[in-house]
């Protein structure tokens, strides 16, 4: 399993960009519909995130954990992490994304969490894994990568 | 999550299928994000004018980590972007950027000058370099004689160069 994190960032982070990830899926749905939405999440899963992708084909899902672990802590997010011997389950119970919206624009758009939803579903296509995302609540999830059957 | 460092590589994204769907959409998704942007800037500018617009952007140096210069006097306020992290992170992108990426600077923002009564010089320079020089005049006549020294002039919705 590599140690690499393509994607790492460093400095302040801007939470208003989930702002506009928020008013870009109103706009994006109203007028082209979910699966123009659907499509561009998909072009971030498989081009965008390319490294990690590439990774998981390849079978190492060691990366996406380090870019969760990275980019949750980074945001300062209630999570956590379990590395079993059968699945990977990444836990949040408070995504600052989610809230921070909420805060800007009162109620944050029905599909504002299929960015994670659709993006997982990218990151492992045609990959042995399939990771699958279950809303739990309001600003929480659960994301699963087990392999497919 | 898409952090919200990446939300440049997103954004990039949504370019290029909005490009792809006819200029009218791309500029009409300007005005959505302009109006997304007024909820943190409309008020510092009516408000406080070019102060109130030196605050949000210093705010921003920091937030965004910008290697940016702010100089603001009696007439204008401009801002010398030297290092932009935004089209940095889209040129340094596993997928392809896309080739008008600095227009959504000027297209999100002069519409908010237009609204409040201010002039905007925007000078993107190169758009394959990440640095700008934006200027912001209180008076029409003194941004219509800077736009005589800028390299590569920058239009917006209901303002086209």
């Amino acid at each position: 399993m590599s140690e690499h994190l393509r994607y790492a960032e460093g400095g302040e982070v801007h939470l208003d960009f989930h702002g506009a990830t928020n008013t870009t899926i109103d706009f994006i749905i109203s007028r082209y519909g979910v699966e123009a939405m659907d499509a561009i999440f998909k072009k971030v899963g498989k081009d965008v995130y390319r490294s990690i992708h590439d990774d998981l084909v390849a079978g190492d899902t060691g990366q996406l954990v380090r870019h969760w672990r990275h980019f949750f802590t980074r945001e300062n997010c209630d999570y956590d992490i379990a590395v079993g011997a059968d699945e990977i389950v990444l836990t949040v119970r408070h995504c600052t994304a989610w809230h921070h919206v909420a805060k800007l624009v009162g109620t944050p758009s029905p599909h504002f969490c299929d960015q994670t939803s659709r993006t997982n579903e990218a990151l492992a296509e045609g990959s042995p894994y399939a990771i699958d995302t279950e809303i739990t609540g309001p600003g929480s999830c659960r994301q699963v990568i087990r392999r497919r059957a | 999550m898409i952090p919200s460092d990446h939300f440049t590589r997103f954004y990039n994204e949504v370019f290029k299928f909005l490009e792809s769907q006819g200029e009218d959409q791309l500029q009409a998704y300007f005005l959505a994000i302009s109006k997304n942007q007024e909820k943190h800037i409309l008020e510092l500018i009516e408000t406080k004018g070019l102060e109130g617009m030196e605050e949000y952007w210093t705010h921003i140096k920091i937030e965004e980590n910008c290697d940016m210069d702010i100089d603001r006097n009696e007439d204008r306020l401009e801002l010398r972007m030297n290092v932009c992290p935004s089209l940095s992170k889209v040129m340094d992108n596993d997928a392809e950027p896309m080739g008008r990426y600095c227009d959504h600077c000027a297209g999100w923002i002069g519409p908010i000058f237009d609204k409040t009564g201010y002039h905007l010089v925007y000078d993107v320079i190169d758009r394959k370099k990440p640095q700008c020089v934006m200027r912001v005049f209180k008076d029409a006549a003194k941004a219509r004689e800077a736009e005589k020294d800028v390299q590569l002039l920058m239009g917006w919705p209901g303002h086209k160069v």
